[in-house]
């Protein structure tokens, strides 16, 4: 006969092990799926009107297409950050390696203007309200390898599900 | 490949890298890491720090070729990664500086001959 204390272990032991069990595999099915599928990413600031509100968007992104192709034109892309590698800004693809780019440096200021050609491994990103965005053309066409995924679909504010906008050019 | 040489060896070493530092700015000066190809995502290469951000370095244009130097300032958010061996290294003399997030290790160990195991330096 087994003594009630011993019983009682038994039985917390088991339980305990049931739960860390159930947590390991939710843990794994995370972080399965947010490394090689999809993730949500989280938009706010206004270098992205109007595909995106300036107030905050709740995004889903993807992974798989950034292992099999190269990102497109007018693809919106999760990028980090060249200048601060704890930021992920959002911003669009407007030209792959080898394209020749001509961009205004600074609209605001004056219509001084400036061509670029795509560096291999690279694309040059902007964000669509030129007037106040921090992209390539601040910090120069950035390498495939800090794409991290490609937006599909706005799913926060609920009013706006759905695929993102058209591109704008 | 030569890159590295005489730290690795050209027939293939296996190193021990691990995946801590770099998520916690600890990537330092002298450090080799693991860095994913800015022109090839495709390929992981391994180089040595020798600048991080706002340093200003100069190197040799071309060793083959003669004396020409260059001066660089490495922008934010960039460091500044040369293989050992100077005349046979595609780094970033070549593509510039290279992103921080760029960075996927920090080589700790040469495993591999076992007659060098220990510590790279």
């Amino acid at each position: 006969m087994t003594s009630p204390s011993s019983s009682f272990w038994n039985t917390a032991s088991r339980e305990a092990m049931k739960s860390g069990m159930f947590v390991a595999k939710v843990y794994c099915f995370l972080h399965v799926t947010t490394n090689y599928l999809g993730f949500m990413a989280y938009a706010y600031g206004p270098s992205m009107i109007p595909t995106l509100h300036p107030s905050g968007n709740m995004l889903l992104a993807e992974r798989i297409s950034k292992r099999y192709q190269k990102p497109s034109r007018g693809d919106i892309v999760v990028i980090r950050s060249p200048e601060n590698p704890n930021k992920t800004p959002i911003k669009r693809v407007v030209g792959v390696e080898g394209d020749c780019i001509s961009f205004v440096i600074d609209p605001v200021k004056s219509d001084e203007s400036q061509t670029i050609v795509v560096p291999k491994g690279h694309v040059f990103v902007q964000g669509d309200y030129t007037h106040n965005s921090r992209d390539s053309r601040n910090f120069g066409p950035v390498p495939y390898g800090l794409i991290q995924g490609r937006v599909l679909w706005r799913v926060w504010p609920f009013q706006d599900f759905g695929p993102l906008g058209p591109t704008p050019t | 490949g030569p890159s590295m040489l005489p730290t690795l060896n050209l027939t293939g070493d296996v190193i021990l890298a691990e995946h801590l530092s770099h998520r916690f700015g600890k990537i330092g000066l002298g450090d080799v890491v693991l860095v994913r190809s800015p022109r090839d995502p495709k390929r992981m290469v391994t180089k040595r720090i020798l600048g991080l951000e706002g340093d200003r370095l100069t190197f040799s244009a071309d060793p083959l070729v003669g004396d020409a130097s260059v001066s660089v300032l490495v922008p934010k958010g960039h460091v500044w990664i040369q293989g050992d061996n100077l005349y046979a290294s595609t780094d970033s003399r070549h593509f510039g500086p290279v992103p921080y997030s760029l960075i996927e290790g920090k080589a700790l160990l040469r495993v591999w001959p076992p007659e060098y195991f220990g510590s790279l330096r």
